[in-house]
């Protein structure tokens, strides 16, 4: 059964991040979409099949629904040790030279990963001294990429095991005669667009629901939006899955697209440093919003108990960095 | 579009459906007017019943055949609700609800993740294995003084270049198989901790590195090895099936979750006092496809259970290496000893060749390809003396059945297409011959030692076919925990 079921998220872990202390919802999403578009970026230059970089989403979402503000790592750098894990623990291993070069390169300002429409397009002899990554650099990071592995196989209970549901997909598929559809493989291809652009979804899907009903959810979608018709029985039934959470799904994954863009958007050039949003961005953003830790929370009582300690640990962390460098 | 689906429609189809579709439109415009007819009513009901309820309460007193009070006050109340709740519900949801969704559907069981915990939690007994294979040691789990084997898992290893790389991936595939695995014949794991600091830092979001990972695995009291090393005779032929079978049923279940275990022998397989028989040790164990992936390391399996492809250099291989040590075992069960003990590479290819016959192009088709091969220098097929190609397993284990040789033969074929799975094999005539299987049973540690002084122990194999027989008759209508003694006759 273990190739069908993943874990799943508790209510807890879902909730917990949004206590007085947490990071405003709006933040929260932005990090998680640069976070989760970054690995997928770094999977395609790094070669990685999609079914290795989908499992590396899926164990970063795991990962990030236990952590909370104020985030002790840097976020590009969860995301680099989730896909080094995933990789290495699969047939294609990330050689640990090539996943730093190509973080240094997304993370650089020539990248086009997150660069907004409206910005000046690359000069003509990109500048390569931006992101070269020296020697030391590279051990910095690899470093730092190794000591969040063992951080987030211990916050997963060393489980890594990610079932897909493009496989799963392919089977529902293939049972409704879907694949014959003209064109070949159109069908099929909106499917896994789907699958794969859930995986970006704030809405956390994937930790939320079993592969059978998100490969379900895709399909409907997929066939809506080919007008493929589909059978007139409750037919998602047949794969274990109700009515209900195929109306979440639906709803679910189509609304993905909207939160991307408006993501996008949103994220001012404050909240980045280079491309990819950094701590200390989201730290002047929050001093911005006068959401400043400690100043938010005034009034006694356990909050500002929270919130005491918190920046106790931030200005440890800080001092510790500093000793660091 | 220009799709077309099964489900689309032709054209006699569209009357059909339109007809359908008023049909359900009426039904629907019928439901929910029942709807709110019965919410009205459960309304009125309620408001009656409460109206009663007050009165009845007013003359504080029932009649007999009423329920209690407090039953009938609550019970409507919720019904009336609930009901009115969910067919409003299910209605305001629109589109064509078809009202059959009385499917019983298949909930799948979701585990959840945790923080690791610490190895604090653990009391340790005393250490079991220091070595090659790591350090194991004997616990008890604190909370429930339940005994469990605690396995620390290397974390120094550094690859090639001798460059940090984290956590092991061979620690790490080990986890994820253990934890994928619940069969009866595979030792379990119950959870993975961590060093106390590391565990500790982990809640309180700082930054402590992991300085030790230990697998908390079901406690097994002996190996096979150290069995099959004290035992002062072999074991009876019935316990040799027994053993085999439980073998096999161990790896029937990896290789059909497509797991390779890619390290099997004796001293990797546990054998506990009810003479159950568990696979354990998966570092070298990975999950494989089909067709399995290219360029899987040679460097598997120790080399006394290692196949003559994966020694001849092959990196595409499957399920037939575990089956070929499967094989080895089997023989070293019968004989007490490892079947094949070879110094090195050439003289364990050498041993192979021995026993199983010197390979050619008809036994082993396509075998001059692989990349050792060429180094090889065989006799000719065509002038080699049948004696020199032929196997000797039979004039080895004389003592064996025809069915257990030809089954022993097929599992140390040396092209691996020859080989049988794992379930091919549990099907063999060998494990429905007599004598049967002999069945699982307790061996506790005192009935070992009685029997120790006992000078008379039974009688060899196959000397002893009726008693064996009566066992397992015995133990076909038992459960495991009972029946006759499973004399692993140790010293």
């Amino acid at each position: 059964m273990s190739h069908m079921t993943n874990p799943l998220a508790t209510v807890e872990q879902l909730y917990g991040r949004s206590t007085l202390n947490a990071l405003p919802p709006d933040l929260q999403d932005t990090i998680f979409l640069g976070m989760q578009s970054l690995t997928q970026a770094a999977g395609l230059l790094l070669r990685l099949p999609q079914s290795v970089t989908a499992q590396a989403n899926v164990v970063l979402a795991r990962y990030w629904v236990t952590i909370s503000w104020p985030f002790v790592d840097e976020f590009s750098d969860i995301s680099a040790a989730s896909l080094f894990l995933v990789a290495k623990l699969s047939s294609h291993p990330a050689i640990p030279r090539d996943l730093c070069n190509v973080y240094a390169y997304l993370l650089s300002p020539l990248s086009p990963l997150f660069r907004p429409a409206s910005e000046p397009s690359l000069p003509s002899k990109p500048d390569k001294t931006l992101y070269y990554l020296s020697e030391a650099g590279y051990n910095e990071t690899y470093a730092r990429v190794l000591a969040l592995e063992s951080r987030i196989l211990c916050a997963l209970s060393f489980d890594t095991h990610v079932a897909l549901p493009h496989g799963l997909a392919v089977t529902y598929l293939k049972a409704l005669d879907f694949l014959d559809v003209s064109p070949p493989a159109r069908l099929a291809q909106r499917v896994v667009a789907y699958l794969n652009t859930a995986l970006l979804s704030p809405q956390l899907l994937y930790l939320t629901h079993q592969p059978s009903a998100l490969a379900v959810a895709a399909i409907y979608n997929a066939a809506k939006d080919l007008d493929a018709k589909m059978p007139e029985c409750a037919w998602w039934e047949v794969f274990d899955v109700d009515r209900e959470e195929l109306g979440f799904l639906v709803v679910g994954m189509r609304s993905v697209e909207g939160a991307v863009r408006a993501g996008r958007e949103e994220t001012s050039a404050e909240l980045r440093e280079g491309n990819m949003i950094t701590r200390a961005g989201i730290e002047t953003e929050m001093r911005k919003r006068g959401m400043v830790l400690g100043k938010g929370a005034s009034s006694g009582g356990a909050a500002a108990q929270l919130t005491e300690e918190d920046i106790l640990m931030r200005s440890l962390d800080e001092r510790a960095d500093q000793m660091d460098s | 579009m220009a799709s077309k689906s099964r489900w689309a429609d032709t054209e006699e189809d569209a009357e059909l459906v339109a007809k359908q579709k008023r049909e359900k439109e009426e039904k629907k415009r019928l439901k929910a007017e029942k709807a709110r007819k019965a919410a009205e009513e459960d309304q009125k009901r309620i408001a009656a019943a409460q109206a009663q309820q007050a009165q009845a309460e007013q003359q504080s007193q029932r009649s007999p055949n009423e329920p209690p009070t407090k039953r009938r006050r609550l019970t409507p109340d919720q019904d009336g609700g609930d009901k009115t709740e969910q067919k409003g519900g299910k209605d305001s949801e629109g589109g064509g609800s078809t009202g059959e969704s009385s499917a019983k559907l298949l909930r799948f069981e979701a585990p959840t993740w945790k923080p690791t915990a610490s190895v604090e939690n653990y009391d340790k007994l005393n250490d079991i294995e220091e070595g090659t294979y790591g350090w194991v040691a004997r616990a008890k789990e604190l909370r429930s003084g339940k005994v469990v084997a605690l396995k620390r898992l290397k974390l120094d290893e550094s690859t090639g270049g001798g460059a940090r790389a984290g956590l092991p991936e061979t620690g790490l595939r080990e986890i994820q198989i253990l934890k994928d695995c619940s069969h009866r014949n595979i030792v379990g794991l119950h959870e993975v901790v961590i060093n106390e600091a590391a565990a500790t830092s982990q809640n309180a979001n700082r930054k402590e590195p992991i300085e030790s990972v230990f697998l908390v695995l079901e406690f097994v009291e002996h190996d096979l090895k150290s069995i099959l090393e004290d035992m002062a005779e072999p074991f009876l032929a019935s316990e040799v099936k027994t053993l085999l079978r439980q073998l096999g049923e161990g790896v029937a279940y990896l290789h059909a979750h497509w797991i390779l275990h890619r390290d099997l022998k004796t001293s990797n397989l546990l054998l506990n006092n009810r003479g159950q028989l568990k696979i354990a040790d998966f570092g070298m164990a990975r999950y494989v496809g089909d067709p399995a992936p290219p360029k899987l390391t040679q460097l598997v399996v120790t080399l006394w259970y290692r196949s003559p492809e994966l020694l001849l250099g092959a990196s595409t291989y499957d399920a037939s290496v575990d089956m070929w040590s499967v094989g080895c075992i089997f023989g070293e069960l019968l004989a007490r000893e490892p079947l094949l003990q070879g110094r090195n590479e050439v003289d364990a290819l050498s041993k192979i060749f021995e026993l199983c016959g010197v390979p050619t192009e008809e036994t082993w088709p396509g075998f001059r390809r692989l990349p050792n091969a060429r180094s090889l220098r065989l006799p000719s097929s065509s002038t080699a003396p049948a004696a020199l190609t032929g196997s000797m397993i039979r004039a080895k284990f004389p003592l064996l059945t025809a069915a257990g040789c030809q089954l022993l033969n097929s599992l140390l074929s040396l092209d691996p297409r020859n080989r049988p799975s794992a379930a091919d094999m549990l099907r063999h005539e060998y494990f429905r011959q007599d004598p049967k299987p002999k069945h699982e049973a307790i061996k506790a540690g005192q009935e070992r030692r009685r029997r120790k002084e006992t000078p008379n122990a039974p009688g060899r194999g196959q000397k002893a076919p009726a008693s064996v027989d009566f066992s397992g008759i015995f133990a076909g209508r038992e459960r495991e925990e009972r029946g006759g003694g499973f004399s692993l006759r140790m010293i």
